[in-house]
């Protein structure tokens, strides 16, 4: 063991033959403790990585060296280890074989396989079909672990909208923690893989990208005083996820969404019915629920949008919302003014209010913009059709003649936004939102490097 | 004049609504808590959620959070309060109140600490919901599930402790990760104190019937190859390294509890490795708590299932006892 240590700090220098017998038993004792596997495996992939670019200027003893540090670096399963195994002796073979020490070698390593294979697993299990795993369906990425990208991965799960979830982000104690602490449920749950890692190639072939990373709102901050601090996140995300999913659609959920959606659209490259804002899905569910409580019946019988910017100047379609079919606004004309008697404006100042609110209470939100996020996630999964408001590419619609991204009812299905609903809008209501659209153009045109 | 809600609502009905019928409290709104809530709001469980604590913004901020998700929800009442009135007629209290391990801290040195906020939880628990089902979470659960029976008067049935339900997860979990097979169907029980000293029952280790030990005969010693025994450790050592990484841990315990919630809630009568009074069972003579695999059903834990254990495990389980019995007696309640 001691020589098996020293090798691995580089100690003794190149690996002379008469060590690799010593060294192969010691990989018998601990090939299956993944604990000393992974405390290995920082040192067994700076080897691998020398290794591999430098191969034909190691000479025959470090080429196994390197090749036998990194079966130490084989993680979970037997078939990992083989598949490690197969390509250490296809590499050193590859590499030149001069010596008949290599043959030896590799002769002593593959009879240690095969003792190692001769275990419970293959007792117990005849496989049946071989080949390469099956690319996932239906893979969910969230790029950021913070609350709201766990909340998202949380509801996501609980759901079952996903057979892989995959975690990004900087923080990697974080982030492995979080990984470690969702797998310990996995027996409670219907998504047989989790992954996490900060290479974004843990992403590939992703079907959802949630983006939910960035600096957050500090209490009283507004979200458009975020903008540039997140495009600088963003400019380093966005071209990795693609790189990596170039299918997929991405929903974006940091900070000021509508701009930052905008953004991403931008360093994507991807169409733009590929790329959602969570925008006012949020907004709408709390109208929805602060209007229901008021009339004593569950939110989802109570139908009403917000639309437009996601944030201080969202705006709430009194025309549309009803019961059943029956128009409040026409039980109620002055729906929404300041001359109703009933105060029914308060309920959308309120929706405006409330994430200030929950933040100066609790720090941050996260379960309701999670649960949102899982119901968007729903939609496009499945390839439902249903109409969700979330932000769009707007040009074009309501005479707004700049590229940015607003809430609107949207009919979303696998292939991302499919279409918009046209709803009639109110001469007031069309002019708020053309206000919006020209502040965040005003915020859009000054970013930098898009 | 007649409101918009008059105008649009006719209101028929002559009787009241009736009251909650599956109601569940949280007590603890930290990271363990609401992990617990979210849990058990996705799995529709619950019509009525209550929340206590007593952090009062963190405990509002919280809750409002959670309604404005109602929209996505299943629960239509969603009440949070300092005041234990609102946990009035809960079916379940689950509670996650109390101290949590810092880095490297076992959990029994939490004891003293808990008990304190345990003298204050329980009775007013059990003052409002006197015929609740008790499930302790918070650490260390063995000891605090013994706390939470002898304070509460409530029968042994109804106090529950989420014990070794985690331990036995995670073991499967990494047991399916050895074997490429889906946790439900890796069958390994984890049982006795839930912590350091937890047992893990190799016997009963099986997939589809088939016991691996049968294939396996070192399994679970040291002299074994494979060196099964190092999941056991991964299992205890768990905790504490995700501790270590991200702060605490919570959606594995969460998922647990809102697990131990469903059997119970929905009467399945599914049989949980959970913490229940272990007197006069496999040698342990003192009034102590350990995880033995239990059957849990809407008036509780109603049976416990006999493990065959080898006597090295049965010494194990008796040793437990004697140290959880040497912290208890010392507890001023």
């Amino acid at each position: 063991m001691e020589i098996l240590d020293k090798t691995i700090q580089g100690e003794s220098g190149p690996v002379c033959r008469s060590h690799i017998p010593h060294i192969i038993k010691g990989i018998a004792c601990t090939c299956n403790r993944r604990s000393y596997a992974l405390c290995v495996a920082p040192h067994a992939q700076i080897l691998h990585e020398r290794a591999r670019t430098h191969a034909r200027s190691l000479t025959h003893s470090h080429r196994c060296s390197a090749a036998l540090t990194a079966l130490l670096a084989a993680k979970d399963t037997y078939l990992t280890f083989l598949q490690q195994m197969i390509w250490v002796i296809f590499s050193v073979w590859s590499n030149g074989l001069h010596h008949e020490g290599d043959l030896v070698t590799l002769t002593q390593l593959w009879c240690l396989t095969i003792v190692i294979m001769a275990s419970v697993m293959q007792k117990l299990i005849t496989p049946l079909a071989s080949g390469p795993a099956e690319p996932p369906r239906n893979k969910v990425t969230i790029v950021g672990v913070g609350q709201v990208g766990m909340a998202c991965a949380v509801s996501i799960l609980l759901r079952e909208l996903a057979d892989e979830l995959a975690l990004v982000d900087v923080v990697e104690d974080r982030l492995k923690g979080e990984m470690l602490d969702l797998q310990h449920g996995s027996l409670f749950l219907k998504t047989p893989k989790i992954v996490a890692d900060k290479d974004y190639s843990v992403t590939a072939n992703s079907r959802i990208v949630v983006v939910t990373a960035g600096v957050r709102q500090q209490e009283g901050e507004s979200r458009l005083n975020l903008v540039q601090r997140n495009v600088n996140i963003f400019k380093h995300i966005i071209p990795q996820i693609v790189k990596y999913s170039p299918d997929c659609t991405l929903i974006v959920v940091s900070n000021p969404v509508d701009v930052l959606t905008y953004v991403t659209w931008k360093l994507s490259g991807l169409p733009k019915h590929r790329v959602i804002g969570s925008g006012t899905n949020l907004d709408s569910a709390r109208f929805r629920y602060i209007m229901a409580e008021k009339l004593g019946i569950h939110s989802s019988s109570f139908n009403g949008y917000i639309l437009g910017e996601h944030g201080d100047s969202s705006v709430p379609v009194w025309s549309g919302v009803n019961v059943a079919g029956v128009s409040l606004q026409k039980l109620n004309p002055d729906i929404g003014t300041d001359k109703d008697s009933e105060n029914w404006k308060e309920a959308h100042k309120m929706v405006v209010d409330s994430a200030y609110e929950v933040i100066r209470l609790k720090g941050y939100t996260n379960w309701a913009i999670g649960l949102s996020v899982a119901d968007l996630t729903e939609t496009l999964v499945k390839n439902l059709n249903r109409v969700h408001p979330v932000s769009t590419m707007v040009k074009g619609m309501y005479g707004i003649g700049e590229e940015v991204y607003l809430s609107l009812p949207c009919v979303l299905n696998s292939s991302g936004v499919g279409s918009v609903i046209n709803m009639t809008l109110t001469d007031e209501e069309i002019a708020q939102l053309k206000k919006s659209a020209d502040t965040l153009w005003g915020i859009q045109k000054d970013l930098k490097d898009l | 004049m007649a409101s918009t809600k008059e105008k649009l609502i006719t209101h028929v009905s002559k009787e009241e609504p009736a009251g909650p019928t599956n109601k569940v409290t949280v007590v603890g709104v930290g990271m363990v808590g609401m992990a617990a809530a979210i849990s058990i709001l996705l799995k529709d469980l619950t019509d009525e959620l209550a929340l206590v604590d007593v952090m009062e913004d963190k405990l509002k901020g919280e809750a409002m959070d959670l309604q404005h998700g109602s929209l996505f929800l299943k629960t239509h009442k969603i009440v949070a309060d300092k005041d234990y009135s609102v946990t009035a007629n809960s079916k379940v209290v689950v509670v996650t109140a109390g101290a949590r391990q810092q880095e490297g801290e076992s959990r029994l040195n939490l004891v003293q600490r808990n008990v304190n906020i345990f003298k204050f939880i329980i009775p007013n628990i059990i003052k409002y919901s006197p015929n609740c089902i008790l499930l302790v979470v918070s650490n260390p659960v063995d000891i605090l599930t013994y706390v939470a029976w002898k304070l509460s008067g409530l029968p042994r049935n109804r106090v529950i402790g989420s014990g070794t339900n985690l331990d036995s997860a995670r073991f499967r979990h990494l047991m399916g990760e050895k074997l490429g097979i889906h946790p439900s169907n890796c069958h390994g029980w984890v049982i006795g104190e839930h912590g350091d000293s937890s047992v893990p029952v190799w016997s009963g280790v099986n997939v589809a019937g088939v016991f691996l030990q049968g294939l396996n005969p070192d399994m679970g010693t040291d002299k074994d190859k494979e060196d099964w025994k190092s999941v056991h450790k991964m299992v205890v050592d768990s905790a504490y390294e995700v501790i270590k990484l991200k702060g605490y841990t919570s959606w594995a315990i969460g998922m647990s509890a809102a697990d131990l919630c469903q059997s119970i809630l929905k009467n399945l009568r599914k049989c949980h490795p959970v913490s229940t009074l272990v007197k006069g069972m496999h040698g342990v003579n003192e009034e102590v708590f350990l995880s033995v695999p239990c059957i849990l059903g809407n008036s509780g834990l109603t049976d416990v299932v006999h493990m065959t254990l080898k006597s090295d495990e049965e010494k194990q389980l008796v040793k437990s006892a004697e140290t959880l019995w040497g912290v208890q007696k010392d507890l001023t309640l």
